[in-house]
């Protein structure tokens, strides 16, 4: 259960079950049992369209990214717009890209605003980690979703990228839920942390109430 | 970063010229094929025909399945498969031969000798299996090698070819090493070069005895025998459902030759993990190897094959009267004005084919992927009818195909290219839908988990990453559809090959010279640009 205007941090070795959480409350991965409920809806209940909707009201940093390497860079952050563009307007976008002033302050605000037309492919692995944070600035979700948002990058951004992420969430008083597997970043961004082992929850703290041996401790499989 | 963050300079779009460029040029070029083939001036359509044409599709449904005419098929698929079994070894056997004087390896840094045995092998692959078959006819007469060289001889050339680039691609070290042990060359190339390239080798051989069957069949239609003769008997005839029984049977023969083919390659690719310390054969590919060699053999005895025939007085005096005949080809003004025209006939019937199937491609490729989760009934159902489809459209040969298609349009090169696109859409559209499925799902995934429209998932998600493979696809397909021209041209199509018929009826035989290497250079030509324009795309 996560409130509004929470800032979770998600830990726990890999193969918890980090990933698995966030794709069910972004709805690309189905549960076996029982029910997930986001943002007040249950995904797997509603008709397609509404479900589509609701959808595009939660935004995710995937671990792996998922951009689409040919594509520019305005296109993998105007794809955040998708969800509420109408069809033609994607289309037409790919001819003559629209959204560009968004998509370029998006940009700016992670470095990378010459970039704009670059393929994206081009870039390098934390490039690209900063174009997948940019979709999601365009998108402005109210639950924001991220799974290693920063693996790529180096202490400056990584702290600059998890300030604009919970920006983002916090702008339309939403909640952000990231997987992070350094427990300093964990304690310095998040207002609570829940840690997973096999599946389950192993932990489930007040930031403030933790200390990074805690946490190291956690990794270890000692709490 | 900070320092750049404070640049307010937006980038400007710079559009790849090179890419806007060749679009641009390609659009150009199928207009003004299209234009060439009547499409936008005078009538292209015979209503007339439509009524013949429904009485053929009607045949579809109550094909020939006589005691008899099964007896009829069963005898053609057996000489088909022969022929193909037969041609197929000796293009391994050449090609193997071949690989080692078209080898980078043989020559070192001879790169002259090297670049005139490349050249040389473009003549014979620059000629279809067809216009090997009725050159040969005039040589040997109607004799089973006419079948069995007509496939070797082309095959042999790109089986060289193909062999020798893989031999190239192995790494060197263990070569290298044994030649500085002091190994001879025969015996460095036997244990440092062989053995890591034998796989790409064999997987290679199987890929062209599946093709050897299409090609067969071919040349049955002009008169080698097998299941193409006997549809073409049919087709002249008149009798649908015996066309379509034939229909069916070569169907299941391409499915055959490539279900065998396929497993063979895949158990190739990856072997099953050794069990236990003794060295064991893979039963399988022991099996299909042996059965293979039987199938050579038999075939032999067969198709009555005997080295005597090639060997015979006859056939050296008809060769040596032949050649003296064909030297020096016929360069008069009205040839190669005509010669000329053809050529241009000849291009825009294999762009029309390659833009039609292309087209057809990119639209039924979605339906014919076969999804990465389960699918719901009815996208399953369609999955499976589009790719049955897609399988029947490249099972019957092209000139079949435009003999159909002259029912219901006038005589002139569209029936040909239509043909010839049917067939390639075939092709094409199974190696698209290939590429789909090799797609990584997860890109499009995140767009769908952020509310994306499954029309935009698929613009974004799919279309970019799509667009390279399939373009390559179909400028590699236009290379073949180039050869393919002659193929329906000798049927009266028009082009190149129209002409060469022509010349071949009236043994105007400098003609033939002429035109050969017209066709020769041709090919080399589209070759070459497809060559430069698959860079762009990549």
């Amino acid at each position: 259960m996560v409130g509004a205007g929470e800032r979770v941090g998600l830990v726990g070795p890999s193969g918890a079950g980090k990933s698995t959480l966030l794709g069910l409350a972004n709805g690309s991965v189905a549960p076996t049992a029982g029910s997930v409920e986001v943002l007040g809806h249950d995904l797997a209940a509603l008709p397609p369209g509404r479900a589509r909707r609701l959808r595009a009201r939660v935004g995710t940093v995937h671990q792996h990214l998922e951009l689409v390497g040919p594509l520019r860079v305005v296109h993998n952050v105007n794809a955040g717009r998708l969800g509420t563009w109408p069809a033609w307007r994607s289309a037409w976008s790919l001819l003559r890209p629209q959204g560009v002033p968004e998509a370029a302050a998006a940009l700016a605000e992670v470095g990378l605003e010459t970039r704009l037309h670059e393929r994206t492919e081009r870039l390098s692995g934390g490039q690209q980690q900063r174009v997948a944070v940019a979709r999601v600035l365009v998108q402005r979700p109210e639950l924001v979703l991220a799974d290693e948002p920063a693996s790529a990058l180096d202490p400056v951004l990584t702290d600059r990228t998890m300030a604009l992420l919970t920006g983002v969430a916090a702008e339309r008083g939403g909640a952000l839920v990231a997987s992070l597997h350094d427990p300093a970043l964990a304690l310095r961004h998040c207002s609570r942390v829940v840690g997973l082992v096999d599946g389950r929850v192993a932990l489930d703290a007040p930031a403030g109430s933790l200390s990074v041996a805690d946490l190291t401790a956690f990794y270890a499989g000692e709490a | 970063m900070s320092a750049v963050v404070d640049r307010p300079a937006t980038p400007v779009l710079r559009r790849s010229r090179a890419r806007w460029a060749w679009g641009l040029g390609a659009s150009v070029v199928v207009l003004w094929s299209l234009a060439g083939a009547g499409l936008f001036s005078g009538e292209v359509l015979n209503p007339a025909g439509a009524r013949q044409l429904s009485r053929f599709a009607a045949g579809a449904l109550a094909p020939d399945l006589s005691g008899d005419f099964r007896q009829v098929l069963l005898r053609g698929a057996l000489v088909t498969v022969a022929y193909a079994a037969l041609g197929t070894a000796l293009a391994v056997l050449l090609g193997a031969v071949g690989a080692v004087a078209l080898a980078r390896t043989t020559w070192g840094r001879r790169r002259g000798g090297w670049l005139v045995a490349r050249g040389v092998v473009a003549v014979p692959r620059g000629l279809h299996e067809v216009v090997w078959g009725l050159l040969l006819l005039n040589v040997l007469g109607l004799d089973p090698w006419v079948g069995v060289l007509a496939i070797g001889i082309p095959y042999g050339a790109v089986t060289a070819k193909v062999f020798a680039d893989l031999l190239d691609e192995v790494p060197r070290g263990a070569h290298d090493a044994l030649l500085a042990a002091g190994a001879g060359r025969g015996a460095a190339a036997l244990y440092g070069l062989l053995p890591p390239a034998a796989g790409g080798l064999l997987a290679y051989s199987a890929y062209r005895l599946e093709c050897a069957v299409r090609s067969a069949v071919v040349l049955g239609l002009i008169g080698a025998g097998g299941l193409g003769y006997e549809l073409s008997l049919s087709f002249t005839s008149l009798r649908w459902e015996q066309v379509w029984s034939c229909v069916y049977a070569l169907t299941l023969l391409c499915v055959a030759a490539v279900v065998a083919g396929r497993a063979v390659r895949r158990r190739l690719a990856d072997p099953p993990a050794a069990a236990g310390d003794r060295p064991r054969r893979d039963l399988v590919l022991t099996g299909a190897g042996l059965t293979t060699a039987a199938l050579v053999v038999w075939s032999w005895w067969y198709l009555a094959v005997t080295p005597a025939a090639l060997l015979a007085e006859r056939t050296r005096q008809q060769l040596s009267y032949l050649l003296a005949e064909a030297l020096p080809p016929e360069l008069s003004g009205s040839l190669l004005v005509s010669l000329g025209a053809a050529a241009v006939d000849t291009v825009q019937m294999s762009v029309i084919a390659v833009a039609v199937a292309t087209a057809g491609a990119v639209l039924l490729a979605p339906v014919a992927a076969r999804p990465a989760r389960r699918a719901r009934p009815v996208p399953w159902a369609a999955g499976v009818v589009v790719r049955l489809g897609l399988l029947l459209l490249r099972a019957v040969p092209p000139p079949v195909w435009a003999l159909v298609l002259l029912f219901v349009l006038r005589p002139g090169i569209l029936p040909g290219a239509l043909a010839l696109g049917v067939y390639t859409l075939g092709v094409l559209g199974r190696l698209t839908a290939e590429a789909l499925e090799e797609l990584e799902p997860r890109p499009a995934q995140a767009l769908t988990a952020l509310g994306a429209r499954p029309a935009a998932t698929w613009l974004y998600g799919v279309a970019p990453r799509a667009v390279g493979p399939v373009l390559a696809y179909a400028l590699y397909r236009w290379e073949v559809a180039i050869r393919d021209t002659v193929m329906v041209g000798l049927l009266g199509a028009g082009g190149l090959g129209a002409l060469l018929a022509t010349s071949l009826q009236v043994f105007d035989w400098p003609a033939v010279t002429t035109t050969l290497v017209v066709l020769v250079l041709l090919t080399l030509a589209v070759d070459l640009v497809s060559d430069r324009a698959r860079d762009v795309v990549r």
